[in-house]
């Protein structure tokens, strides 16, 4: 995924130009300029939302971190906000439940859908259908699809599919979001059925870049089925997979409509509160956007501190 | 269905093809489709048949398979008290727009990043790739605080359509897919129009995008999809019922609403999308496994 | 057409669809009159579509209160069926995309205050234009006063009970017309109710988005105790009374099992629960009733109400609420003063508007219900109203004569309520869904946070 060098100037359009004029030298520089007026005409519309969407919003959040804003009067505050948003009794508690949901996804969203792939990949027959069937979820709207989990499947008493389905084959029964303990496998299962979809697709197209001589190659050598998949599958996708991992990570580290729909916000006994939800929280429940401000700056930070570490750790295995 | 590819995978045809592979391979096959249909369209069907229940029926342990006395009437009472009808107008108005106005200012601004190359163009680009590394949810107060109040114009953007549409322009992601794609495009093509005096619009409009149709797909599902699943920046740029889109207001109204009435409204919330779905599935598909994140 | 210049014409369309296009966005609604010198105002909390009587009960209102006042148009706005929902309500009011005349929870005058978007209105709130003024209750008007300056008119005020389904008492061999006094009794018949079956909760609470926290600190005022102290600096819930709190829902929900298996409730979930025929009582305000039969499938005949219960007698304290219109900053005096006379007409005005008893009656409305009592008692107004209502009512008197013939001293919330109640959710959520949960242990942990949160709040 390269980015292609762009040559800074709009010249060897320009010098394409058919009949030199009288001076030519300053004809060229008119060409320049009226060339790059317009790849600027054609930026502008993007540029101006970027401006107003992303730029400036970023420097915005740092800046309002730092103020308090009330009765229309804003005034500096130094570390206030930050001092206020760590010392939120929820704060570690979101940060833990954050990161608990990040790992959990990362053990059953990431490696269920590389090997889900995988066993797709060999199939020549209803290719198609498996296909749309598990990238149907991924189309719902996320609402609809936790009504489901929520109403339907996790009701802690029996009525709820999960339990009647543990019922008839005589398992123990959970309390799902109800119970501590299950509230993030629970909410981890119904992302994954939600968004695994996306993640099998790419695996699937990766999967098919693989030249088939490596695997008759290997089988030459008399590897089997799973020594097969450590040594061509898994290198040969390792790009992939390692640009997947870290997108999955910063995804569900923005974890928020499951606790919203699913455990109606914090979840029993805190269980399930995210850092997103607790911006949430603080911005539209109390009333306080400097302080949701300030606990933005800190998810940023922690997440470059997160893709740094991890892009170092990747150049150090090639 | 029964495509054959020319390239072996895993394990190698002969090895499926007869025997004891052959029996283990259909075997799995069949399991697997099994167990996918159960996985992925059983829970749809729960859902459509658990909005047909009664409240009563619907917290009856054990839960029955299909609704003893099916009740249709929860699904005029969804459509009815969500109005679901304008929520729906409301997000594909909203999808749509993104998906005009991306299509329009992205790709000119790629177009100018790619071809037209005006001076600082990478300082540009570079900026906008930053983005990338942004979460969208790191930056939701600040960029809400901007909608409410735009800096320089003074006006407010909340339930107003542009507050979802402009900032759908700010995605550098499809900016950099259809950048790269317009890099792959020869130059030859274009220095032959230049020739013929045709001027950058000309040029992007009849030499780039006829050929660019496939990224323009791309780019297309990506913006619709995005809008349909996003859920916390409508509900908060657009806090009134009448401006609400379908997962926003499937959510502000299940506080007030009878469990089965919302089931119902999130099964009719899904039909559009799942409709849209196996219309374009061949595009989405293939759009999503060649054009998104392939070398 | 040339190509730069079709190039041209397209930047400038571009450029002009998009300036139009945000223009068109700033100048929604701000109109103050209209082309024949009407003052305009927009007013909020207008029923939904599903509540068909109250909504057309509302629309005739607004059609006669704009004959009896031509130079006056009143445009409506739906916010939904929760017309002030913290995070939706804070949307508005941060963006300013609030109506002219707003609706609010008495709880939320500090953070309009705060927010700069709303009117101080002292001039203007008095007899001249709200003929009802002086005879509104002192303690709804001073909920909306803060410094001495009104900035809002409260149009409904509340306090709790325990509301409960008589229909489930009668088949439990309870007496539908004496409901529990004390939470002991509460705690005897959730068991009669339970035994009942059929996935019956006896008692049903909440646990989740900030309701969990709300009822803890109304059942904390049924035993005398008060969730921050009164200096607003400390937690003063992690003692005798908090405990008491929190016992009581721990032993009717696990030692006698009568709270049914679904927990982690939020207002509309106890609801449903209550439409569905689930739930044989709760704590909640007399208008429950309403909502459940309104919005959740329900049955006014199975419903009736008694006063909150005490410990051992009856309660200390009961928790109050209400709600009011604030007025959007920026206003003309004459969209102030059509304002006032609307809010005047529609809630403050007996035998009109929200008092229209006779309407209500008609449109098969429960007529009866011991609320919004907004009136000072004994003054005109007042009596004029409850005359209204007892020629009217059509709910058996004896279904609300518990509640009001037990009146319990009303308390408010506190400050930061959101705030508290997001940590006292917590310690709901853990004695309803955990069974080894530890009363003083989660009391402890709570009071800890509210005073971490009190601490940074006082800052």
């Amino acid at each position: 995924m390269a980015i292609a060098t762009v040559p800074g100037t709009g010249i060897d359009v320009g010098s394409q130009a058919p009949q030199p004029p009288a001076d030519p030298r300053r004809a060229r520089r008119n060409r320049r300029i009226k060339d790059n007026l317009t790849g600027y005409g054609f930026l502008a519309g993007a540029v101006i939302c970027f401006a107003f969407f992303s730029w400036y919003p970023m420097i915005r959040g740092v800046v309002m971190s730092f103020q308090r804003t009330r009765r229309g009067e804003t005034t500096w505050v130094g570390w206030d906000n930050y001092d206020r948003i760590i010392n939120d009794p929820s704060f570690w508690i979101a940060w833990k439940n954050t990161l608990y949901f990040t790992v959990l996804a990362l053990i059953l969203g990431y490696a269920v859908p590389f090997f889900l792939a995988v066993l797709l990949n060999e199939f020549r027959h209803a290719k198609g259908y498996l296909r749309v069937l598990v990238y149907l979820p991924v189309m719902l709207p996320p609402a609809s699809a936790l009504f489901l989990f929520k109403y339907l499947a996790y009701d802690p008493s029996d009525a709820g599919l999960f339990n009647a389905m543990l019922k008839a084959v005589g398992l123990p029964t959970s309390q799902w979001m109800q119970s501590a303990d299950m509230t993030m496998p629970a909410m981890v299962l119904a992302s994954t059925w939600m968004n695994m979809g996306g993640a099998i697709l790419i695996y699937l197209a990766a999967l098919q870049n693989i030249p088939g001589e490596l695997y008759e190659a290997a089988e030459l050598d008399g590897a089997g089925i799973w020594r097969r998949i450590t040594n061509v599958t898994i290198p040969q996708t390792r790009l992939i997979l390692s640009l997947m991992a870290m997108l999955q990570v910063v995804a569900t580290m923005q974890l928020f409509i499951e606790p919203l729909i699913l455990a109606n916000g914090a979840g029993t006994q805190d269980s399930a509160t995210s850092v997103v939800y607790l911006i949430y929280q603080h911005g539209f429940f109390q009333n306080d956007l400097n302080g949701a401000a300030a606990l933005g700056v800190i998810m940023l930070v922690a997440l470059i501190g997160f893709s740094a570490v991890y892009a170092r750790l990747n150049a150090k295995q090639d | 269905m029964a495509q054959i590819s020319e390239t072996r995978s895993l394990i190698s045809f002969a090895q499926v093809s007869r025997g004891r592979g052959k029996a283990i391979y259909w075997s799995l096959l069949i399991t697997v489709l099994i167990v996918f249909t159960l996985v992925f369209i059983g829970p749809l069907y729960w859902m459509v048949t658990g909005a047909l229940k009664s409240s009563p029926e619907l917290a009856q342990t054990p839960p029955t398979l299909w609704p003893s006395d099916p009740q249709p009437a929860n699904y005029s009472d969804a459509w009815e008290r969500l109005a679901l009808a304008k929520l729906l107008f409301n997000t594909v108005y909203y999808a749509l727009g993104a998906l005009a106005f991306q299509l329009v200012l992205d790709t000119a601004a790629a177009y100018a990043l790619s071809k037209l190359r005006p001076r600082f163009g990478n300082i540009v680009l570079g900026a906008m790739l930053a983005t990338l590394m942004i979460p969208a949810m790191v930056l939701i107060i600040p960029q809400y605080v901007t909608v409410i109040d735009m800096p320089i114009l003074d006006i407010s953007l909340i339930d107003s359509p542009f507050a979802i549409w402009l900032p759908a322009v700010a995605n550098a992601f499809n900016i950099f897919l259809l950048k790269r794609f317009f890099d792959s495009i020869p130059e030859d093509l274009m220095s032959a129009a230049t020739m013929d005096g045709a001027g950058s619009m000309r040029i992007l409009w009849s030499i780039i995008l006829p050929i660019s149709r496939p990224i323009l797909g791309v780019v297309s599902i990506f913006a619709v999809t995005a809008v349909w699943k996003d859920f916390l920046w409508p509900a908060l740029v657009m806090p009134s019922p009448e401006t609400r889109t379908i997962s926003v207001g499937i959510y502000a109204f299940s506080g007030g609403t009878p469990q089965n009435v919302v089931v119902a409204a999130a099964v009719i919330a899904a039909i559009p999308t799942i409709i849209f779905f196996l219309i374009f599935q061949r595009s989405i598909m293939s759009g999503l496994t060649a054009g998104g994140l392939k070398e | 057409m040339s190509v730069p210049h079709f190039r041209r014409v397209a930047a400038i369309a571009l450029a002009a669809g998009l300036g139009l296009g945000l223009a068109a966005c700033s100048t929604k609604g701000d109109d103050e009159a209209d082309a024949a010198g009407k003052t305009i105002i927009t007013v909020d909390c207008m029923p939904v579509g599903a509540q068909k009587n109250l909504l057309q009960a509302w629309n005739d209102d607004v059609k006669a209160f704009e004959a009896a006042n031509p130079d006056i148009k009143i445009k409506s706005v739906s916010v939904g069926t929760q017309c002030a929902n913290p995070p939706d309500f804070t949307a508005r009011l941060n963006g300013g995309s609030m109506t002219d005349v707003f609706y609010g929870y008495m709880t939320d005058v500090q953070q309009v205050i705060d927010s700069g978007q709303a009117m101080d209105i002292t001039a203007y709130a008095n007899k001249d234009n709200i003929p009802t003024w002086d005879d509104v209750l002192a303690d709804a008007k001073n909920t909306f006063t803060k410094d001495g300056k009104v900035w809002g008119i409260p149009t409904k005020n509340y306090s709790m009970g325990l509301v409960y389904n008589k229909t489930l008492f009668a088949k439990a061999g309870l007496d539908p017309k004496s409901p529990p006094k004390t939470w002991a009794e509460v705690r005897d018949a959730a068991k009669k109710i339970a035994a009942l079956g059929d996935g019956v909760a006896g008692y049903g609470e909440y646990s989740s988005g900030n309701t969990g926290g709300w009822h803890f600190t109304a059942e904390l005022f049924s035993q005398g105790g008060t969730p921050v102290s009164a200096d607003g600096k400390k937690a003063d819930f992690n003692n005798d009374m908090g405990k008491k709190v929190l016992q009581n829902l721990k032993d009717m929900r696990y030692a006698d099992n009568s709270m049914g298996s679904r927990q982690l409730l939020g207002w509309g979930d106890l609801l449903t629960l209550a439409g569905a025929g689930k739930v044989g009582m709760f704590v909640g305000a007399p208008d429950a009733t309403t909502a459940i039969v309104t919005q959740f499938q329900g049955k006014y005949e199975d419903w009736a109400m008694g006063p909150m219960p005490g410990q051992d007698g009856p309660a200390k304290g009961t928790l109050g609420g209400g709600e009011g219109y604030f007025f959007k900053a920026g206003l003309s005096e004459d969209q102030i003063k059509a304002g006032l006379k609307w809010l005047a007409f529609e809630k403050l005005t007996p035998g009109k508007g929200q008092f229209d008893y006779v309407r209500a009656k008609g449109l098969g409305e429960q007529v009866g219900l011991p609320q919004p009592q907004l009136f000072t008692p004994g003054s005109a107004s007042q009596k004029a109203e409850f005359d209204l209502r007892k020629a009217n009512g059509n709910i058996a008197p004896e279904d609300f004569a518990a509640f009001e013939n037990n009146p319990v001293p009303i308390k408010f919330e506190p400050a930061n309520a959101q705030g508290i109640y997001a940590i006292l959710d917590s310690a709901m959520s853990a004695i309803l869904t955990n069974p080894n949960a530890n009363v003083d242990a989660e009391l402890k942990k709570a009071e800890e946070k509210v005073n971490q949160l009190l601490a940074q709040a006082a800052k």
